[in-house]
């Protein structure tokens, strides 16, 4: 039982990540549908970031290695960000399109990025990589065992679980309680009236875009390194791009609230990890299984668009275009 | 303190742009997207030709022949053309409703699938041309049932269709997968090609196999053009996709037509299953949708949603996924993924160029316009300097802009006022034009 919350956890922060960096790009009022592929960015650049690191030295550093890791996983999914709201905002491009591009550039770029770039013909490079994944991202706080289930379940994280909800609770502040966290729901709800009080409407929205970017990015480099240990693979990018419809999914389960999306990851994950851990089923079954998050997710939608109220609706002006001239 | 300054870009809308320049802008993009995709090839893969030995290759894709004089790569490039035009056009009759269906693989999986189904239970049971008419009713109505699922619960609760039809394809890869793993449960989870109930082909070799399937694309394309623009239907899906309360002031019941227009969409992917499996491959995988469903909303997007244009799209995409792939593996790159990098990136710059199609960008060098027109000023946001220009209050800060701000002739529009203390200041020029 305690396994099971704590790998709910550790699968749960991977959608964390994506659904956090998609609420940040919604609330701007851009629905970006390129965060699977931006999650992937941030796996290749994570497992670029690690291999610099630990490759050329027998005693890597781990902290260094987990900083630069982050560091690359943002510099990679940003960058990808950055495409998609210099195409939405400035090129005023369609979203969904644009979001659909990115995602099928994400996915092709990290599968060939991890096959020829990070693992290329040194097939040492994978257990360098594991390695990295199991001591450094999935390192303990000392001591732990001590205190029983709650350390089991709550202390034993790698250190990306750690990060995913700080980043959700900070998001969670800056949306409400702050000045800019005002503006930019502002500019998600209608940006001619933000334009016209003197909010840099362009600004705020490529900040956000590029900020959800980088957080979803560290979703990738979560799944790589935290949840798989560090095992890289040609099919990497195909499994993020799963999870990352799954958190743009979760956006809508937890109501555009970055403090919910904590417990409907962690829920997510719970489903996850049934569908693909669970024991004493047939070969042919675990298809079935693995279909779970997503009917589920499809439920989730049903449930929310029928019960739905004022409270639960996206942002006025999500997916449309700005163009100040157009007032 | 707030100095007025012109923003350095200033843009407009255009329209009217003649046709030919339009072509030329997009022409250039790809052209540039291909240059920088020929630049890292020649420069990183182990095996390079060259330059020159990358547009041979991305060619050769197409239209290589072969020793015996066959032209299988055309043919294959006009089959790949005719599947992905139909997945397109199916989803262009929901994307002109504005109902945004992005479960074009599941659809077509849905299709592959149940046609799979008949041909592995009923191939060689009965007469072939029984199974054939049982496998196209079978894929239609998979494909059908697959868009009519989000259909109704977006026409009676609203729920939020892109996400739906999205998850949907996951149910139905994963669908694939159970199947193939029931039905050969000792396999490696592959199934091997049936060899019951195929469908008949036109002659040998690749043409005769590619004919029928671009015949049904052409028919399917032409049916649909007709569809969306001359008959009642088609209208009416045009009138809900601008405004659904227009539509439903003009008496139309939005309901009936989202979930029969959705029922259409589907029903033509399950069509496009049926000929990857009953005519193409005689057997069905989790890939091959070929992620064609989001394939084909780029071409229906490029393509403006006209079924003409947008075959030539889908022909110039099918165009570089097979001549890449063909670089890919003369320049001895193993990893085909590599395609797709090339595919987004010239995606990315034919997005970007629509923007210079639309729109027309005037840069103001040393203050001075690119072209004159009628001005006025209007109050509003400035992006440089509007943190200065709010710690200041507005009232002292309005007449030096006034003043700055010589050309301007509408002064006193109500929008003159000083703003109020969170606002910026900054006094922006509009040039209006009426082009």
């Amino acid at each position: 039982m305690e396994d099971f919350f704590a790998s709910a956890i550790s699968i749960g922060v991977i959608f964390l990540f994506g659904c956090v960096g998609e609420i940040l790009t919604e609330k701007s009022g851009h629905l970006n549908l390129g965060i699977p592929g931006i999650m992937c960015m941030g796996a290749a650049g994570g497992c670029l970031g690690v291999k610099l690191c630990v490759m050329g030295t027998d005693a890597p550093s781990g902290v260094l290695t987990v900083v630069v890791a982050i560091l690359f996983a943002v510099l990679f999914a940003g960058a990808l960000g950055a495409v998609y709201a210099f195409l939405t905002v400035s090129l005023r491009a369609n979203q969904n399109v644009t979001g659909l591009a990115c995602t099928i550039f994400g996915v092709g770029f990290t599968t060939w990025f991890i096959n020829s770039v990070v693992i290329g013909r040194d097939s040492v490079v994978i257990g360098k990589i594991a390695y990295a994944g199991r001591y450094f991202f999935n390192a303990h706080i000392p001591g732990t065992e001590k205190l029983g289930w709650f350390g089991g379940i709550f202390l034993e994280q790698g250190v990306l679980a750690y990060l995913a909800i700080a980043l959700a609770v900070a998001a969670a502040v800056v949306l409400r309680y702050t000045r800019v966290g005002l503006n930019v729901r502002a500019i998600g709800e209608n940006p001619a009236t933000a334009d016209a009080v003197g909010v840099n409407v362009t600004g705020y929205k490529y900040g956000f875009i590029m900020t959800g970017a980088a957080v979803a990015g560290l979703g990738g480099l979560c799944y790589v390194m935290g949840y798989m240990n560090g095992t890289v693979g040609s099919t990497v990018a195909q499994t993020i791009q799963g999870i990352g419809w799954l958190s743009i999914a979760l956006v809508i389960f937890t109501m555009w609230r970055p403090a919910l999306a904590i417990l409907g990851s962690i829920l997510f994950g719970a489903l996850y990890f049934v569908s693909t851990r669970i024991t004493g089923i047939s070969f042919e079954q675990i298809p079935l299984l693995n279909l779970i998050p997503f009917v589920v997710t499809i439920l989730v939608l049903i449930v929310t668009s029928i019960v739905g109220h004022r409270e639960t609706q996206p942002p006025a002006s999500l997916g449309l275009p700005y163009f100040r001239e157009d007032r | 303190m707030g100095r007025v300054r012109e923003p350095f870009i200033h843009i407009t809308r255009r329209e009217g742009m003649p046709l030919w320049k339009g072509l030329c802008i997009r022409v250039g993009a790809v052209a540039a997207a291909l240059l920088i995709a020929a630049l890292l090839l020649t420069l990183s893969a182990p095996n390079s030709k060259g330059f020159g030995g990358f547009f041979k290759s991305l060619f050769e894709g197409t239209f290589y022949v072969n020793r015996r004089g066959e032209m299988n790569n055309f043919w294959l490039t006009l089959q790949e053309t005719a599947l992905l035009l139909c997945v397109a056009i199916a989803l262009v009759v929901a994307f002109k409703m504005k109902f945004w269906n992005l479960g074009g693989n599941g659809q077509v999986l849905m299709g592959c699938l149940a046609c799979a189904a008949c041909m592995y239970y009923l191939g060689g049971e009965t007469e072939d041309p029984l199974v054939w008419l049982l496998m196209l009713v079978a894929s239609v109505a998979a494909g059908a049932v697959w868009a009519l699922i989000p259909a109704l619960f977006k026409a009676f609760f609203n729920t939020n269709e892109s996400l739906f039809t999205l998850m949907m394809n996951y149910v139905a890869f994963y669908l694939v997968v159970f199947f193939v793993a029931l039905w050969y449960p000792e396999g490696t989870g592959v199934m091997p090609p049936l060899s019951d109930a195929n469908l008949p082909t036109f002659g040998a070799g690749q043409m005769g196999k590619s004919l029928p399937v671009i015949l049904v694309a052409v028919l399917v394309t032409a049916a649909i053009f007709c569809y969306l623009r001359f008959s009642k239907h088609g209208y009416e899906i045009g009138l809900i996709g601008d405004s659904k309360n227009t539509a439903r002031y003009a008496g139309i019941n939005v309901k009936k037509v989202i979930i029969r227009t959705l029922v259409l969409s589907g029903a033509l992917c399950g069509l496009v299953g049926f000929l990857l499996v009953g005519s193409i491959n005689h057997m069905v995988s989790k890939t091959m949708d070929g992620n064609r469903g989001f394939t084909g909303i780029m071409v229906a997007w490029m393509g403006k949603f006209n079924p003409l244009i947008m075959t030539g799209v889908s022909l110039f995409i099918v165009f570089l996924t097979r001549g890449m792939a063909q670089v890919c593996s003369d320049f001895g790159i193993s990893n085909d993924a590599l395609s797709d990098v090339v595919i987004g990136l010239i995606y990315f710059f034919l997005i970007g160029c629509e923007f210079f199609i639309s729109y027309r960008v005037h840069f103001n060098v040393a203050g001075r316009r690119s072209r004159p027109a009628p001005e006025f000023a209007v109050e509003g946001a400035q992006k440089d300097g509007s943190s200065e220009a709010s710690d200041a209050s507005g009232a002292p800060e309005a007449p030096p802009e006034a003043s700055e701000a010589p050309e301007e002739t509408g002064a006193g529009r109500g929008e003159e006022a000083p703003a109020p203390p969170d606002a910026s200041g900054g006094a922006r020029q509009r040039q209006e034009e009426e082009t």
